[in-house]
């Protein structure tokens, strides 16, 4: 009996499972999909933005802060991570024209997840507001964000996170996958299973970071660590949909793999911290760390298949071609190209039609205009090729881990 | 707001009709084309009673040699078709094991007229070349795969060239079959050496070469 067949059968079901878990909680809660609970009290809102060598955008990102809509922005505080550029005199110019800027310089570099624990320490509003240096929060995202906070229980609010540069072809594609992201983790939502609350823009109740002791400053993906350290601890985490940031994606693949790597990497450590929780602490170890398990897993098992599909096609095709010019006779006839399909092709076309599906669902509720040519073009794209490439970063970033090495760029 | 954790089951449940729906559709198309070869075989099978008969006669007594011959040969040839629509069916063919059965059946319609032949060729000599293609059905191996894909095309080369003087009768040398093994047995061929081309029963090749050469055979 062969075996493949069967693994490949696998695969279509749990795509089948996810697609339809995606698509039954979106249908459940289309009517509500973009509310967000107005808020009754007015919090005290604390920024904080990590900042090291990032000039080219750190005035901008300020700037985009000072127009949020909210009118108890306390602070915002600015941690100069020893840049190497002119972040602090751009910050300290800043600081003239807007009061409520403070600039923290660290003595020596503590790394992302360092710099904000110094800062929320001493920050002093009720909300703690992270946001990177190279991103802009949209004007109402404050607004449509705190309500979520008179619900006592949450302790971290999170919105989309999209692309800002999407004009060369690779920024389109990862321009896609923001927004698909961005829509199942509101999804997520709706089971309590928010993964991840991201750098760009997120907002946290200081109580709940007193409560988890703040960022580890040993993982490579603070946000993520910091999310399943809020799960841990019984904290609720909320997506607001309505609202935004805009963040720069990487416009080439060699850092847009460094950077993915990086966030396997920071996967790995909390699967490797977190791992005894599995069964226990609600959705964390009921669903999160078996669903980031699960995918690794038939990431790895898909790329192994993958590899040995290919040799043996390679070496095959060595073979027919070293005895075909024994044999003096060609090979490739008109026949060749007249498959039989198979009930595994079938149902694979069957599952890339509703995963392109899916995506047009996505585009459509999020108002991306679909019927952009390059859309239209760049989503199978993304479906068969860009995906593709996950477990390949993963294998790699397995690799670094293996050998313990934590590689921030 | 209430948590939703019952949509787990609801997905799980979906799926399952989907998968469901999907695997019993799969089935289906198999369960089509193996009644397809069925039909074939069926058609085929009024036929074999007919070159049984021919073989009683070609035993009892005198018979034209020619007629004999032909109706030999297009049966092998019309066999020859129906076994590659089999095969392509056989590849495509994913959840059930059904159609290995009909391949059987043609493997034991091939044997019938290989007996056919030898019977017709003990008695009009020199007739035709009776070319029987043995190959492992059951092989794994890559390298034996790319020799056989290698000898089908030479054979079917050699078939297209020699047409009628022909009568090609490829047969799986490793199937469970009594009568092929006594056969192999009988011509001291072992599986280990499949593929292998049998001429006239009397001449073994398995290398592979060009059709020239195999041509060469054929004088």
């Amino acid at each position: 009996m062969e075996i493949l067949p069967y693994v490949f059968l696998s695969y279509m079901f749990i795509s089948l499972y996810m697609l339809s878990f995606f698509l039954i909680l979106y249908f459940k809660n289309k009517s509500k999909f973009f509310e967000y609970p107005i808020p009754k009290k007015n919090y005290t809102v604390s920024f904080i933005v990590p900042a090291y060598n990032e000039e080219k955008t750190i005035k901008e990102t300020i700037e985009h802060i000072f127009a949020i809509e909210y009118k108890n922005i306390i602070e915002i505080i600015v941690i100069n991570d020893c840049s190497k550029d002119n972040t602090k005199i751009i910050v300290e110019n800043l600081i003239k024209k807007y009061p409520r800027l403070k600039l923290i310089n660290n003595k020596n570099n503590l790394g992302k997840a360092g710099s904000l624990n110094r800062a929320w320490k001493i920050a002093n509003g009720e909300l703690v507001t992270v946001v990177d240096a190279d991103s802009f929060p949209k004007q109402d995202s404050l607004k449509k964000m705190v309500g979520y906070f008179d619900n006592e229980k949450v302790g971290a609010v999170t919105c989309p996170v999209l692309a800002r540069n999407k004009t060369k072809f690779w920024e389109k594609l990862q321009s896609i996958e923001y927004i698909a992201i961005s829509f199942g983790r509101k999804l997520l939502e709706y089971v309590d299973a928010i993964y991840v609350t991201p750098g760009p823009l997120a907002v946290y109740r200081k109580k709940a970071l007193e409560d988890i002791g703040g960022f580890d400053e040993n993982n490579l993906t603070e946000d993520i660590e910091a999310t399943w350290n809020l799960a841990y601890h019984g904290w609720d985490r909320k997506m607001s949909l309505n609202t935004g940031v805009t963040s720069e994606v990487p416009n080439k693949i060699k850092p847009w793999f460094v950077q993915r790597r990086r966030w396997n990497l920071g996967g790995l450590q909390c699967i490797q911290k977190y791992r005894k929780s599995i069964g226990k602490k609600g959705m964390l170890g009921a669903f999160i760390i078996p669903f980031f398990i699960i995918n690794m897993f038939l990431g790895l098992v898909g790329l192994s298949i993958f590899f040995y599909l290919t040799i043996k096609k390679i070496y095959s095709k060595f073979l027919l071609t070293k005895y075909s010019i024994i044999a003096d006779t060609p090979l490739l006839t008109l026949e060749e190209f007249f498959i039989t399909p198979s009930i595994l092709n079938y149902l694979g076309i069957i599952i890339f039609l509703l995963g392109l599906l899916y995506i047009l669902l996505i585009m459509v509720v999020l108002k991306e205009k679909i019927l952009k040519r390059e859309n239209i073009l760049n989503i199978p794209f993304y479906l068969i090729f860009y995906l593709i490439l996950y477990p390949f970063i993963m294998l790699n970033a397995i690799w670094h881990f293996a050998r313990n090495k934590k590689i921030w760029r | 707001m209430k948590s939703q954790k019952n949509v787990f089951w609801q997905a799980l449940i979906i799926t399952i009709i989907i998968f469901g729906i999907g695997i019993y559709f799969g089935i289906y198309i198999e369960d089509i084309r193996t009644n397809k070869i069925n039909q074939l075989y069926q058609n085929s099978e009024i036929d074999i009673l007919d070159v049984r008969l021919q073989s009683e006669i070609y035993s009892s007594g005198e018979f034209n040699c020619e007629l004999a011959i032909s109706e030999n040969i297009k049966f092998a040839d019309r066999v020859y078709e129906e076994a590659k629509k089999l095969n392509k069916f056989e590849k495509a063919s994913r959840l059930t094991e059904s159609i290995k059965l009909q391949h059987k059946k043609y493997d034991l319609l091939r044997f019938i007229i290989l007996l056919n032949s030898i019977k017709i060729k003990e008695k009009c000599i020199n007739s035709y070349y009776e070319v029987v293609y043995l190959y492992d059905y059951h092989e794994t191996s890559l390298e034996i795969k790319a020799k056989q894909e290698v000898f089908s095309e030479l054979l079917k080369q050699l078939k297209n060239k020699k047409k009628n003087e022909i009568l090609l009768i490829p047969i799986s040398g490793d199937e469970e079959i009594g009568a092929l093994k006594l056969f192999l047995e009988r011509y001291k061929i072992t599986e280990e050496e499949l593929p292998i081309i049998l001429i006239n029963r009397r001449i073994k090749t398995n290398k592979v070469q060009n059709i020239e050469d195999l041509l060469k055979y054929f004088k």
